[in-house]
């Protein structure tokens, strides 16, 4: 086994080099890291020599061996999808086709979301890869176009703060808000921060835009009881790993996450498991199977569990099928297999991936182009550095870009242009609107400084920093005193600002009436739901399904710089 | 009260569609849910919650489009509607690896199946108990 | 794998035999990885192995304390190897190493799972930091509280080293000989010619 010398370091000082040689290696690609495939370790993205042959075998409506496997030799993963994910009515049937045919039936649009969906819940997850393997990326893409849940694609941006500070994050989360971003996600530096942040997230998400939901990426327990409070709208971060070792180091079983799945339903809540290819040889336990069948398990696990949704495309691993031959096509499977068990997709973008902007950009297009539920699952709306998930591949530096790209392609991307002022605006609002809330709870207080600089900031480098022993007991006393989601209605009110009031218990409303807990749910500005029931998929090949037009493709044709065609000498007004 | 025969395509989202089906535990009507009310204190955190019944609506509709296992784990939510916070993280901790020995997971099955009617959560558990011991991870 | 620049240096471990709970109460046990100094000679950046072990000791010894190292072979997880350190630390001070450079100082009295200091992202510990980590360690020894060493941060170290750091953990889990006692060595750290 020889290990690859790291790009960009000591090489031999007496040859001479050519030019470009040199110029080659200054590019930024060159500082990604790159490693030789390792199948007996499971360091291979997709096509291992040690993943099983896919086959099913049952007997009185229960599957008896799966992939090779007799059922007293399954391990849990093995156990719950048979039980759970398969369909065992289905099963014979679509087993009885070859990844071929069934990789045509998700390519051929003249073929039906709902004929495909008959056939993928009696797949085993073998027989999945299989399917997948025998597709391109293109034939990838063409898949998830139609096998998306909902019709209209969204997006989600991450609301985080180096500093822990909560006025930033409102802010921060108004101008995500604006920009389109209907899911807002935050996590801490310091884990005792976790209250006032959410609080200063779901304040900054509804001045933004109503209908915004937010949530706080913490320990599953602690994350439930922020729910349950009606601090936060949603959870995300329920890890499922693809092999009973590496579930059982994360201090879960299947059995225990579908136990969870149905405590956060049961207050109203919507939630989605997470995983990714690369997670368990990251941990070293990957049994020598490929990443992306190790995650097919996951995927399964999640469909059996009942959860609606998954967010899945390596996320927090990036780095581990990044570095491996045909490791984002990998990634783009995990996304289309999650769309092919009918399960709502977030797909990754979320995590630092290339030092290349060229190769940041290759990585994104798969899930930008056909769109998925939430094309990424925390689009960086700080910089770099007050990102608390350890960045994201699309950072606030990259808004314009965005706008550009879905302008040209006429993709919807499910951002917009806004311009400058109304920004202001927002960012004002949601901090003098969390002053309004803190003073009303008898929080630390927010001074008229800190609400000027965070108006105009970038990142919290700019801001005056504040007093963390009295932010710390304030959040303390946020959990001790019991303060719900009612508690800042109640405070927005009382400060003079009665719409955002309204907007969010307008949210809360929604875990009385359940809508939200369908599959690919998000709430518009107008606080309806949308979801997979009444917003399904209908792409049924050219001129059908979901195209930007009408007043959406005018927003989208919106941007910083545009040449007026009435008066060349002006700019069009934004 | 009878069952209500839903039609995804008409009746979705209920809170629009068929806000009339739709109750607060306390028996409000979605619509008594303002900002008077909170003010006022007529409505608090309890109200803002969903009920069995209106579960039990939405796992229909789940079942009537195909999904099964939604529907599953909301008719497990609607069981666990009667369990506090407190009960329902309990449960939770004790299906974690190792963490509970198998007279411990049944005993908590039965109480489950006893006390608060949750006969679907109360088989899950029972199942986690039976793999939990093929595969050694019960506490010892 | 060995570069024989000029002025760099070699390390080499001999066995002594059975490492033994230390009765000094000036002690601190440094504890190794199964690979480290052995199959592998670097970190994850190339800062050798030889200069690696070179700061931590001084920066035990320039506090007045002594530095003693054992080999752990029965696991390459580096909470395990720092307890089991700290356990066998007249102190009850163990800094423990993997061999791509990923550090920890534990207290035998601590969870295995808690710590006093961690160091996780391997690719931006130098030497620097190495000299800081043996000096806290010394410090926590003598019964101080020390400022502990300053941690760095960059989100771009995933792309660049996160599968590297995978193959080099699932490597250095072959040396794993699971229920191994550990060994004592001696360190020889020569400058070449």
């Amino acid at each position: 086994m020889t290990i690859q010398s790291a790009p960009g370091h000591q090489t031999p000082a007496a040859r001479p080099r050519s030019r470009r040689t040199e110029l080659l290696e200054q590019r930024p690609v060159n500082l990604d890291g790159f490693v030789e495939e390792w199948p007996e370790v499971g360091m291979v993205a997709m096509d291992s020599p040690y993943d099983p042959k896919g086959g099913i075998r049952l007997e009185n409506g229960t599957v008896v061996e799966m992939d090779g496997k007799a059922r007293e030799d399954f391990d849990f993963l093995d156990r719950f999808i048979a039980d759970h994910a398969i369909d065992a009515a289905a099963a014979v049937r679509a087993m009885a086709l070859s990844p071929t045919e069934i990789a045509h039936l998700l390519v051929d649009p003249k073929v039906s979301r709902q004929e495909v969906l008959s056939v993928s819940c009696g797949l085993t997850p073998a027989r999945l890869l299989e399917v997948v393997r025998t597709m391109n990326v293109v034939e990838m893409m063409m898949a998830l176009q139609k096998m998306r849940a909902r019709r209209t694609p969204a997006n989600q941006a991450h609301s985080t703060s180096a500093r822990d500070n909560p006025v930033q994050v409102a802010a921060d989360a108004a101008e995500a808000g604006l920009r389109g971003f209907r899911e807002l996600e935050t996590t801490l530096g310091v884990v005792r921060y976790a209250p006032l942040v959410a609080i200063a997230l779901q304040v900054g998400a509804q001045s933004g835009r109503p209908g915004v939901l937010t949530q706080c990426a913490l320990e599953e327990a602690t994350e439930l009881e922020l729910g349950m409070r009606g601090i936060t709208g949603y959870a995300e971060t329920i890890s499922v790993y693809g092999t009973e070792q590496v579930f059982c180091d994360g201090d879960d079983t299947p059995w225990s996450k579908a136990f969870l799945a149905s405590a956060y339903a049961s207050r109203g809540i919507k939630m989605r498991f997470t995983s990714g290819t690369g997670s368990e040889v990251q941990m070293g336990n990957a049994e020598g199977k490929s990443m992306l069948y190790l995650e097919i398990r996951c995927i399964l696990v999640a469909k059996g569990a009942g959860v609606q949704g998954l967010q899945n495309g390596s996320i927090s691993c990036i780095g581990v099928p990044g570095a491996v031959p045909a490791g984002i096509r990998a990634v783009l499977a995990e996304n289309l297999i999650a769309s092919t068990v009918d399960l709502e997709c977030a797909s990754g973008n979320d995590q630092s991936f290339s030092h290349s902007d060229m190769r940041r950009t290759a990585r994104l297009m798969p899930q930008l182009l056909p769109g998925t539920d939430f094309i990424c699952s925390g689009f960086s709306a700080v910089p770099n550095y007050d990102n608390m998930f350890a960045g994201s591949n699309l950072d606030p530096e990259d808004f314009d870009d965005w706008n550009v790209i879905q302008r040209d392609l006429q993709v919807d991307g499910a951002l917009r242009h806004v311009p400058e002022a109304e920004i202001l605006a927002a960012r004002d609002r949601a901090a003098r609107a969390l002053q309004g809330v803190f003073a009303y709870l008898g929080l630390a207080p927010i001074s008229d400084k800190e609400i000027e600089a965070v108006t105009y900031a970038h990142g919290s480098k700019e801001l005056p920093p504040r007093d963390v022993l009295e932010d710390l007991k304030s959040a303390q006393s946020v959990m001790d005193r019991g303060i719900t989601g009612l508690d800042i209605v109640k405070g927005l009110d009382a400060s003079g600002f009665p719409d955002v009031a309204e907007a969010l218990l307008g949210v809360l409303r929604q875990r009385v009436s359940g809508d939200l807990l369908h599959t690919s749910a998000i709430l518009t500005p107008e606080l309806t739901t949308l979801s997979a029931v009444n917003d399904a998929n209908d792409y049924a090949g050219p001129g059908t399904g979901y195209r930007p037009s009408g007043a959406r493709w005018e927003e989208m044709k919106r941007l910083r710089h545009v040449v007026s065609a009435r008066n060349p000498e002006q700019e069009v007004d934004r | 009260m009878a069952p209500e025969e839903l039609d995804p395509r008409r009746d979705y989202p209920l809170a629009s569609r068929r806000p009339e089906l739709i109750r607060t535990p306390t028996g409000k009507p979605l619509d008594d849910i303002t900002i008077e009310a909170v003010l006022s204190g007529a409505v608090t955190a309890d109200d803002l919650r969903i009920t069995p019944r209106t579960l039990q609506l939405q796992a229909q509709i789940a079942e009537s489009t195909g999904r099964r296992q939604l529907g599953q784990n909301l008719r497990r939510a609607a069981e666990l509607t009667a369990l506090p916070d407190e009960k329902v993280l309990a449960v939770y901790n004790a299906l974690r690896p190792r963490a509970a020995t198998k007279d411990e997971l049944l005993r908590i099955a039965d109480e489950l199946e006893r006390d608060y009617a949750a006969t679907l959560c109360a088989r899950l558990v029972r199942e986690a108990a039976d793999v939990y011991e093929r595969r050694d991870i019960l506490a010892r | 794998m060995t570069d024989t620049v000029a002025g760099a240096r070699t390390l080499e471990l001999r066995e002594k035999g059975p490492a033994m709970p230390g009765r000094r109460s000036d002690e601190v046990v440094v504890g190794l990885s199964p690979a480290f100094g052995d199959f592998f000679s670097k970190t994850i950046v190339g800062v050798p192995h030889a200069d690696v072990l070179r700061e931590l000791l001084a920066g035990v010894e320039e506090q007045g304390m002594h530095a003693r190292v054992v080999r752990f072979r029965a696991s390459a997880d580096l909470a395990a190897i720092a307890h089991a350190a700290a356990r066998l630390s007249g102190s009850g001070i163990g800094v423990g190493i993997l061999s791509r450079g990923t550090t920890m100082i534990h207290q035998k009295d601590l969870l295995r799972l808690s710590n006093l200091e961690l160091f996780p992202q391997a690719p931006l510990l130098d030497l620097e930091t190495f000299r800081l980590i043996g000096r806290n360690a010394a410090r926590y020894a003598k019964g101080e509280s020390p400022e502990p060493v300053p941690s760095r941060n960059d989100h771009m170290a995933r792309p660049r080293w996160q599968a590297k750091a995978a193959l080099l953990h699932i490597k250095e889990t072959e040396f794993v000989r699971p229920g191994a006692e550990p060994v004592e060595l001696d360190v020889l750290i020569r400058t070449a010619g």
